[in-house]
């Protein structure tokens, strides 16, 4: 690691993941539009963030960014001090492997699939094989007994909890969820959040939500508004 | 699991979209290996029917001819050479590069003869050589035999045999200058509407003493069999082993038939090759249409960590095994329409061609392949944040 790596990881030590100017633009017709503009914020190692705002405020892009689904049309972003942008889409591949699990609200299971194969699917794309982390994710959600049923054959929460599963069977560092519990009832969205609540500490989750009540299970809330951090509390 | 046991599970899962894209490949496999296999029954069909033709090659001995000419008037030819080969020089034809597809070497000795007070064409053959040369001679009577008779004996072409009354077992007297023998008519060949017809056929050496051409023959026909062989260059490898001699190539017939036969084979080629063609779009584009319905689950999967190599992999194995599955069940297809179409054209059922299996899967495989790279394209366009945002 060079010097300048070392002060920044001296400077940050807690933050796990640093967004500084980030502004991200996207073409719509013959024109731009900037979605973010010039986001500053940090999550440190562990801790439970929930990005609130209405629709179009930028929430869901700004997670893209921190999943290196997508990259930043200006400034840069940092995971444990190593920086994000400007990487080929190779490096990201295998960054977001070990890095980022995804949540998302409509599951997005492979319906084809059974809850075992869909958790298994992440090891097959790294090229690992499974040594129990398949069961041990399916228990961590409480859903062992249903390995071997398809999405079409479970509810709405078992199938958020096999998406759970899928997302942190690389236990990787970061788990990232957008609006989790927006395709539930209200009763399952709790266990789900309680789920997530669970997880952080064991990693960093950060929660795009529009809903303040969920939000409120989070240690922090940064809240966005046309693509300004309007507050962070 | 493995990423390909992903593919077929997702392949199952979409049985109407497999059903047409194999159907496609089918046809186009069918096609190809109906042709193939009909064509070929045709071919070595018309190469026994041709092989029955008679003889390709005419060896005779070469003579030059110089025109007599005085002023304006021509005053006939000058013929130089000599008219007969040698019997003892047959042998030599055994001799050339392509001798194993020497068929038959049937000698030749004409001349004339007396017959009734009447000028008669006599033929000399070697009966054996001559039999396998015209297996469609009709003999009322029976053939000439090799061996020495008592008697000598004879063929009669049916122009001399009629008119005289002629039959098997009759007595004919023949005579040239000094020399006369009696003959037994052996029998009395159907009328062919060839030279034949107005014949006296001896065995070769009763001709040859009869002619007084005693170890000489006029001609040789020769009958390759020529599937693959080249018959221009037999006859010059002919003349190279037989100096003096002219051997003429009789291929014109056969291979004008076989440009017919290799013409209708390419433009039946040509329909499979467009049909072939046509399925590979039909795969496309119905791997471009299930691609259009997996935007969001590739979208899924690159987000959960496929490399652009895993999605490209997947839809290659698709196609493959599409064309693979394809390419096997035309192969049956194809055989099963030759059965059909080959006895229509050739009046023979031919036999499967196992040695096509293997190239016609290949290139059905191939061809899903091909088919799978607009797709291919298309989802390595997929921008995972795009997809995920829009459902």
């Amino acid at each position: 690691m060079s010097d300048e790596n070392n002060v920044i990881g001296q400077v940050h030590e807690q933050d796990m993941i640093r967004v500084t100017d980030v502004t991200k633009n996207y073409s719509l017709g013959s024109g731009e539009v900037e979605v973010l503009h010039g986001i500053n914020m940090s999550v440190k190692k562990g801790e439970f963030v929930s990005i609130m705002g209405q629709s179009g405020s930028g929430k869901t892009t700004l997670m893209n960014l921190i999943g290196m689904l997508d990259s930043p049309t200006d400034g840069s972003i940092s995971i444990n001090g190593t920086e994000i942008t400007g990487r080929s889409q190779k490096e990201l591949v295998q960054m977001r492997r070990k890095t980022a699990g995804f949540i998302f609200q409509q599951f997005h299971l492979i319906p084809s699939l059974t809850a075992y194969e869909n958790v298994a699917l992440p090891l097959v794309f790294a090229g690992e094989k499974d040594e129990g982390a398949v069961a041990k994710a399916m228990e961590k959600v409480g859903l062992h007994h249903r390995m071997h049923h398809r999405p079409s054959e479970m509810s709405g929460g078992e199938q958020q909890r096999v998406a759970i599963a899928r997302a942190v069977v690389m236990q990787p560092q970061i788990l990232l969820a957008d609006e989790p519990t927006g395709a539930l009832d209200a009763v399952t969205g709790a266990k789900i959040m309680s789920l997530l609540k669970s997880l952080a500490g064991e990693m960093t989750v950060i929660m795009v939500t529009h809903n303040r009540e969920l939000a409120d299970h989070s240690d922090r809330i940064i809240e966005l508004q046309d693509g300004y951090v309007k507050i962070s509390i | 699991m493995h990423l390909h046991s992903f593919v077929l599970k997702d392949l199952f899962r979409r049985k109407t979209k497999l059903m047409v894209a194999v159907l496609g490949v089918v046809v186009a496999a069918a096609a190809i290996v109906a042709v193939i296999t009909t064509f070929s029954v045709a071919e070595e069909s018309f190469h026994e029917a041709t092989n029955k033709f008679g003889a390709n090659v005419v060896v005779r001995p070469a003579i030059e001819s110089i025109p007599l000419v005085d002023g304006y008037s021509t005053m006939g030819s000058l013929y130089a050479g000599n008219n007969y080969i040698d019997e003892s020089d047959i042998q030599k034809i055994y001799t050339i590069r392509d001798n194993a597809s020497l068929s038959v070497v049937a000698p030749r000795l004409y001349g004339i003869a007396e017959l009734e007070g009447s000028s008669v064409v006599v033929m000399g053959i070697d009966p054996e050589q001559e039999r396998n040369l015209k297996p469609w001679w009709m003999v009322r009577g029976h053939w000439l035999t090799d061996e020495d008779t008592e008697v000598p004996e004879a063929l009669l072409g049916s122009d001399i045999a009629v008119p005289l009354g002629l039959t098997e077992g009759s007595m004919i007297s023949l005579s040239r200058e000094n020399i006369s023998i009696d003959v037994r008519v052996a029998g009395v060949i159907e009328s062919t509407g060839d030279n034949e017809d107005g014949y006296v056929i001896l065995p070769l050496a009763t001709s040859q003493y009869l002619l007084s051409q005693e170890g000489k023959v006029s001609s040789l026909e020769v009958r390759a069999l020529c599937n693959a062989c080249p018959v221009e260059e037999m006859s010059q490898q002919i003349e190279g082993v037989l100096p003096g001699i002219e051997a003429r190539a009789m291929s014109q017939i056969v291979q004008n038939e076989m440009a017919i036969v290799d013409h209708t084979r390419s433009s039946a080629m040509a329909v499979s090759i467009i049909t072939l063609l046509v399925s590979t779009l039909t795969v496309a584009s119905t791997m471009l249409a299930s691609i259009n319905e997996k935007m969001k689950e590739i979208g899924i999967m690159r987000a959960i960590g496929a490399s652009d190599i895993q999605i490209v992999s997947m839809l290659f194995f698709e196609g493959a095994l599409i064309g693979a599955v394809g390419g096997f069940i035309g192969f049956f297809v194809g055989t099963l329409a030759s059965f059909i179409a080959a006895p229509m054209l050739v009046s023979e059922t031919p036999d499967p061609m196992w040695n096509i299996l293997l190239p016609v899967v290949g290139v059905c495989i191939f061809t899903g392949m091909l088919a799978s790279l607009v797709p291919a394209k298309r989802a390595l366009g997929i921008d995972p944040a795009e997809v995920l945002r829009s459902v």
